[in-house]
Order: C-alpha cells, then sequence, then structure tokens
C-alpha cells in the first residue's frame, strides 16, 4: 500500500472506530472484546484494501468483515465471553462500560439475531438500505421489513421511543 | 433520544489504535504476500524436478528478512551521552555484538515489534501540533496566534517549514501529484497550468520550496522492499529550479539506502531524518531438514559475518555508490534499539553534497526548533503482544538526543531520557533553551500524563521540572506549547482541556481545568482571547471555540457539529487552515466518502459554519486550501487546482 492510500486507510480507521466498536458491543460483544474485534476487522481490511476501494462499498464491506469476526469468534471461542466478561468487571475503570454493554445486550436480547444485525447496522450505525442490504447479503426489501419488526418489538418493550426520527 | 441512543452514544471507545492497527495490517499483507509467493514456488518446483522436492522448496528457502528490533525494555538509570566511534572496527563490532541478542532462528526475530507507533515524519499522521520558537521571552500575556508557513503550509514550528504535496510563493503554486510535479501560476485572474513534469522512480513525494528551488522527497521506486514491513527501504530526492515555471529543470538527483523520518528546512537548508533499517542477510528458516538450532547457528554466523558497508548506508548523486556516513561521525548510544539513523543536511541548491552523522541506534521521533534537532526513540509496548492494544500503557524509557543546528551540519550536543513514552514529534518543544516534554502514561510514572522540562546541562539533559497527574486514565489527545503556557486536552470518559503555566519551567503549575463533552485533537490559537478545538464529539466532528482570556477559566462558548463526519485535521494539521484577514477557518471534513470543505467563521465569540462539497472517495487526505498574499483562496483537491470563493 502506497503512502497516499495508508494515509486515506489511516483516516478510515480514525473515522470508523467508535461506530465498529460500538456496533460489536450492540451485537453482544463485551467492551474488552469488542475492541480487539473492531481492531482484528481494520486488520483484515487493511490487508485487502485495495480491493475494498474498488468494490463501491467501503462501508457494507467493513461491516460485513465484522460480522464474519464476530461470527468466527464466536465459533472457535465460544467460551471467551464469560472469560472476557469476568476479565472486564476485574478492570475498574471499564466496570462503567460493562454495565453499560449489560444493560444494551438485555435490551436487544427479545430481537432475533437476524433483526439484531438490521436493526444495528441500518439504525444505529446508519447505513444505508442498500449498504445493510450489500453487508448482511438480503435484498433491500428484507432489510426494510426486518427493521420496521426490529423497531416495533424494540418500541414494545420502550427502549427507543421516538421511532420516526433518523428513520431515513 | 431513547435509552439504546443514548447507550450508543455513551459507550466510551477508546482511542483508534491506528499505528497498531496499520503496523499488523502490513505484517498481514506481508504474510499473505508470502503464502502467495511460497505456493507459486512449489508449484512451479513440482510441476518441474517431482513433489518430493516441494517440502524442501517451502522449508529450505532462505529467507532474508528484516524488521526494526526491540528497544531495550529496562535501559539503564543513567544518562546515555554519545560517543563517536573510533574506528569502522569498533563500530562494525558494537553492530554485531547487539544484532547477535536479537538475531533468532527466524531472522530478526520473528515477534516482530509491529505496535511500536513510528513516526514516518512527513508522511504520517499527526495527532499533536505545537507553537513556538521562542528565541525571546514572551510573557504570559503574549501574542498568542498561528498562521501558515510562508510557503502555504501549517506548521509545527514556525521558521521551520516541512514538506507537504502542495507549495506556494505567493504567485507559483508548485503541486505533487503521484510522481508528477505540476506547476500553475496563479497571478491571474484563473489558475493556469505552466507546466508538468514526471519524476521517474519516485513514489509518495512531498516537496519544500526554497526561493525557485523545488526538493523532492520521497520514496526510491527501485530500491528493495523491506520483507516485513512492505515498505521500500530507499529514499529519493530531487531538486527543480522551477525559475522558468513552464519549463522546471531537473538539477540533481540523490538516493538514499534509508527511509526518510522526517524532513525540515530553515532557509535555504534542508534537513533529512533517515533510518535505514536492519541489514536484509541471507537468513535461514526452520523446516524440512533444517532444525531450529542449525538455523540459528547459520543466522548467527550471518551475523557476524556482515561488514560495515552492510549496516551504514550508502547515497549516490549520480557519480556512484558512496557511503553517507564515515564510522568516525557515528555514535552508538549505551541503550535502545538496534537501526542507523543520519541526520543529513543540505542546500537546496546543492543537494548533491550532503553533510551527515550517524546515530548507531533506533529513533522514530524527530522534533526540530529554530537551532536544534531532538530526536527521541519509542520504548516499546509491555503487555500482551496484539491484543488490547487500544489500552494497554505505554512502558519504559524514552531516549532523547539533542543535536544543535550549524548550517547545514549538525552537532550532538546532549542527551537525556525520560520514563514513559511520547506519543509522536508534537509532544516536544523547546522554548528559551528549555526543552519540554509530554510524557504519556508509562509503567514508570502511572495511569496519567506529564510534563516534564529539562535544560541541557555540559552534555545531559537534565530534568528540571515536572507536572504529573494530568488526566488520570485518560489518553493524551492534543497539546499546544507556548513560550510559557501548555494547553493539553486528554480524553476517555470527560474530555478536560488542561491550561499549564510554564513560565517557571522548573515549576509546571496547573492553571485551570475545563471538562467539556468531546475532545479536540487540534487546537489552533487564533489570539489571546480565542482558541479553536478541532475534534469530535458522540455524533461526529466537532470545532469549538474556546475563549481564554482567562487562563484560569478557560470557557467554550460555540461548538458547531457535523454529524457522522470527521475532521481530518485532527490528524492532520496541514488540513486546516486560519485565513486571518477573514477571521475564518477552513478545515476538510469527511463524511463517508464525501469530503467537504468547512468554512468557520468567528465573529464575536460566535461561530458560523458553511459547507461545500469538494472531492469524493480517497483522495481525501490530498484535500488542501490555502492563502495568497492578495487575499485569495486556493483549493487543491485529488485532480485539480483552482482559486475557491468563500461561501
Amino acid at each position: 500500500m502506497d503512502a497516499t492510500s495508508e494515509a486515506s486507510f489511516a483516516e478510515f480507521v480514525r473515522s470508523q472506530w467508535s461506530d465498529l466498536v460500538r456496533a460489536a458491543i450492540f451485537l453482544g460483544a463485551g467492551p474488552h472484546e469488542a475492541e480487539d474485534i473492531a481492531q482484528q476487522t481494520l486488520v483484515r481490511c487493511y490487508a485487502s484494501w485495495q480491493r475494498v476501494t474498488d468494490a463501491s462499498n467501503r462501508d457494507a464491506y467493513v461491516y460485513r468483515m465484522l460480522l464474519n469476526q464476530l461470527r468466527d469468534i464466536r465459533r472457535t471461542r465460544w467460551w471467551r465471553s464469560r472469560v472476557d466478561a469476568e476479565a472486564d468487571a476485574h478492570v475498574d475503570d471499564a466496570s462503567g462500560q460493562v454495565v453499560l454493554a449489560d444493560a444494551v445486550h438485555q435490551a436487544l436480547d427479545g430481537l432475533t439475531k437476524e433483526q439484531r444485525d438490521v436493526v444495528v447496522l441500518r439504525y444505529f450505525v446508519q447505513l444505508t438500505e442498500a449498504q445493510t442490504a450489500a453487508a448482511l447479503s438480503i435484498p433491500p426489501g428484507t432489510v426494510k421489513s426486518r427493521l420496521s419488526r426490529a423497531l416495533a418489538a424494540l418500541a414494545g418493550s420502550h427502549h427507543l421511543s421516538e421511532l420516526s426520527e433518523e428513520h431515513r | 433520544m431513547s435509552d439504546l441512543e443514548d447507550s450508543w452514544d455513551g459507550l466510551p471507545t477508546g482511542t483508534p489504535p491506528v499505528g497498531a492497527i496499520m503496523a499488523a495490517g502490513r505484517a498481514e499483507a506481508a504474510r499473505r504476500r508470502k503464502l502467495r509467493q511460497t505456493v507459486v514456488a512449489v508449484g512451479a518446483t513440482a510441476a518441474v524436478v517431482g513433489a518430493f522436492v516441494a517440502g524442501a522448496a517451502v522449508g529450505n528457502r532462505p529467507t532474508p528478512s528484516a524488521s526494526r528490533p526491540h528497544s531495550d525494555a529496562s535501559p539503564a538509570a543513567f544518562q546515555a551521552d554519545l560517543e563517536p566511534a573510533q574506528s569502522c572496527a569498533e563500530l562494525l563490532e558494537s553492530y554485531q555484538d547487539r544484532a547477535l541478542e536479537l538475531v533468532t532462528a527466524y531472522g530478526w526475530g520473528r515477534e516482530y515489534d509491529g505496535y511500536r507507533l513510528e513516526e514516518s515524519g512527513t508522511f504520517d499522521s499527526r495527532r499533536m501540533e505545537n507553537l513556538s520558537s521562542a528565541k525571546e521571552y514572551v510573557p504570559l500575556s503574549g501574542q498568542r496566534s498561528q498562521s501558515s508557513s510562508p510557503t502555504g503550509t501549517n506548521v509545527q514550528e514556525n521558521g521551520v517549514d516541512e514538506p507537504d504535496t502542495v507549495k506556494t510563493d505567493g504567485t507559483l503554486v508548485v503541486r505533487l501529484r503521484g510522481s508528477d510535479l505540476v506547476v500553475y501560476d496563479a497571478s491571474g485572474p484563473t489558475m493556469v497550468k505552466e507546466s508538468t513534469t514526471h519524476l521517474k522512480g519516485l513514489e509518495d513525494g512531498q516537496i519544500l520550496l526554497s526561493g525557485t528551488t523545488v526538493v523532492v522527497i520521497g520514496t526510491n521506486a527501485s530500491s528493495p522492499r523491506d520483507e516485513l514491513t512492505d515498505r521500500r527501504r530507499g529514499s529519493r530526492v530531487i531538486t527543480l529550479s522551477v525559475k522558468q515555471p513552464d519549463e522546471p529543470k531537473v538539477e540533481s538527483t540523490v538516493t538514499y539506502a534509508s527511509r526518510v523520518v522526517a524532513a525540515r528546512q530553515h532557509g535555504a537548508t534542508v534537513r533529512l531524518v533517515l533510518a535505514a533499517g536492519l541489514p536484509m542477510l541471507d537468513f535461514l528458516e526452520p523446516g524440512g531438514k533444517v532444525t531450529e538450532r542449525e538455523a540459528l547457528v547459520a543466522n548467527r554466523r550471518a551475523v557476524r559475518e556482515t561488514t560495515i558497508k552492510d549496516w551504514l548506508p550508502a547515497y549516490d548523486s549520480g557519480a556512484g555508490s558512496k557511503q553517507l556516513l564515515d564510522c568516525t561521525n557515528v555514535a552508538v548510544p549505551d541503550t535502545g534499539g538496534l537501526d542507523t539513523v543520519s541526520i543529513v543536511g543540505f542546500r537546496g541548491t546543492d543537494a548533491a553534497m550532503p553533510h551527515a552523522i550517524g546515530l548507531a541506534g533506533a529513533t522514530t521521533i524527530a522534533y526540530e526548533s529554530a537551532d536544534h534537532l531532538y530526536l527521541a526513540d519509542a520504548p516499546s509496548r509491555w503487555g500482551c503482544g496484539g491484543c488490547r492494544t487500544a489500552r494497554d500503557i505505554g512502558g519504559g524509557t524514552t531516549h532523547l538526543y539533542d543535536f544543535e543546528l550549524d548550517g547545514v551540519d549538525a552537532i550532538h550536543v546532549a542527551s537525556g531520557e525520560v520514563e514513559g513514552r511520547l506519543a509522536d514529534r508534537w509532544s516536544l518543544d523547546e522554548a528559551d533553551d528549555v526543552l519540554r516534554v509530554a510524557v504519556g502514561p508509562s509503567s514508570e510514572t502511572g495511569r496519567f500524563n506529564s510534563i516534564v522540562t529539562f535544560r541541557r546541562e555540559g552534555k545531559e539533559l537534565t530534568e528540571i521540572g515536572r507536572l504529573d497527574h494530568l488526566g488520570k486514565n485518560e489518553d493524551l489527545k492534543a497539546v499546544r506549547w507556548f513560550d510559557n503556557l501548555a494547553v493539553l486536552v486528554t480524553f476517555r470518559q470527560v474530555d478536560p482541556l488542561y491550561t499549564v503555566d510554564l513560565t517557571d519551567p522548573a515549576k509546571p503549575r496547573l492553571l485551570g481545568k475545563l471538562k467539556i463533552p468531546g475532545f479536540s485533537d487540534y487546537l489552533h490559537p487564533l489570539s489571546d482571547t480565542w482558541m479553536l478545538g478541532v475534534g469530535r464529539g458522540a455524533r461526529g466532528a466537532q470545532i469549538a471555540l474556546f475563549n481564554t482570556s482567562d487562563l484560569k477559566d478557560v470557557k467554550r462558548v460555540a461548538v458547531e457539529t457535523y454529524r457522522r463526519s470527521s475532521a481530518i485535521a485532527g490528524s492532520d494539521p496541514r488540513a486546516f487552515t486560519w485565513l486571518p484577514k477573514l477571521d475564518t477557518a477552513l478545515t476538510v471534513i469527511r463524511k463517508g466518502d464525501r469530503v467537504r470543505i468547512a468554512a468557520i467563521t468567528v465573529s464575536h465569540g460566535k461561530l458560523s459554519s458553511s459547507l461545500t462539497n469538494v472531492e469524493y472517495g480517497d483522495d481525501a487526505a490530498q484535500v488542501r486550501t490555502f492563502g495568497l498574499p492578495d487575499g485569495r483562496v486556493v483549493l487543491v483537491t485529488g485532480e485539480d487546482v483552482r482559486f475557491f470563493t468563500l461561501p
């Protein structure tokens, strides 16, 4: 990768970092784990950055990688979430994060995995409908229907009050 | 806003470990490439000779590899004091002794220290920015404002220019686009392209402008690549005269067998800090019939068989390859990592005659004041390798080397050390012969940031004062230095802005602390009263106006937010321009693939802002603006250089 691409990649990392970490937490990761996952996702993106740049849709690609990373971790290290949660609890400056992450996980607990993916990517990360569809390999129409069901479920559980706002 | 949205915004996400991701990404890319090569090699061999050779092809193929060394994690407690080598034999012995500690069965250590932040100097991101050359004493209430360098670049130090992809002398605009040097005439009503000169063999270049001489500094496209980092190991410096803008003339081309760590310009003098890297030796790797022990023995032998030419970089100004450093001009530090750093000086008009001295050690950070150059190394990170680097704290000791600048020559005058880790070159500043250093959390001090002051005493940089406990459990995001004031921003939960009185360098004193949501990673002083901060809030990029008239009680009086966007100036201050005549700041904002210029006008303590779309996609890092003496503003985008009308 030349310096120009490196600079643009570095900028990409800076601009995406927070959303990636938050998305990983919303998708079920612990705070520590989320940073690892975001980091690994971006490392993988680096190695295929040229390809990502060519593929007109970078955001969709990155979140697709994030979902893959989460899936891989769940598959190979399913036991780690408990270990991580314990480790997290011992780090004093992270305890607030752990509590917050737990609250998020509980709030999203009523959703199916499919609904959760859509609501995180479309509603919180604010990918477009087309990007969300590309990241999840589902038709745009399915994004729409899953999202409305997911939001309705969340509204029923009083975790989202203003459904109209942001709902582009 | 709902609970979940609050949670989304409220989740602290730490500092993006950009350096670690890039380093790991490079290593990963190199690993994949090597894997591909191996597969190809096996395929080819198998087809011709037979499958039984394949094992040997994988295992026995000598794989030269090189990486940057680990720095010494437990440096001696005494202050370093550089001694030049007495002879080439002595210098070679010191290289070999230290190399034998590094070499493994897999070459230069398999545990590549990829998490070391590296300042690739001019070509790197800048998280901090500072100011002040401070030859003269200015009282605390003194002038605090910053304008761009005469060539239109927003720089660290007044009087010390820095390379960029575009430069102006007020009439001509010179721009490096890839390997093409494009000259424009900006004196007429429209921008007129005068010439395009293709520079062969140059990659990733940047330029300096001295009179009518353009100095292009970049990577030598025909130099070998480092196996592990995939970066070219050589650099190329081309000087051109643009006396005739329609026909620039190449005056000299010099190649160095080192990469550029930093480049600066004082008047007509150009100074480069170069790093040679560890020599690429024909190392053996275990595998096949080669045992780990056999590989180690062979690799140690390869180190013992090195000659001084393997270690000292060469340069070529067209008359054949020459050794850049004399053995007796290379100092060997007592501690720190292994590398060869060259400090090269030349006049822009005489680039073929470089003066150079060397340091047989590794340094990654270079800061240049008006008359001194400071080099610092980066202690290696401890803790778990590869995991959770975002929250590791730095350990070890940073070594500081102080060089006095005398024309094209640099003279080593003192050394020192500071516990903890320097973020980058913006952590250093010299004023009134006092070196001030901002150090982040370290295993030696604790989980907080400190300001440490040094004075040269004999051959030592001696610590004379310090202020600790700035931002407990917080990361330093930005620091701006003034003659006797430092403004620091830290970040984690709440994002305080500190003001520190440096009037008495022996007693840095905390003046005030402002807690605000969102942080600034670039601070730009407008006057004694006003300062702009470019940074990030929970919802995106933000630009804040601070009232600094009372340093004990700094107030944030206005904020502009750009949702889901990021401000590039936070990582590269060259994407920020202050136009004093118009009381307007221009800064590059990125939202997804859209790149915009935000024009922020400051008036009576209020901000008003407007956005203009200027670019799309990958060229965001190339976008620049600067003002001409006649008040017009030039906008540089990926493809274009044109006048920009403020909205």
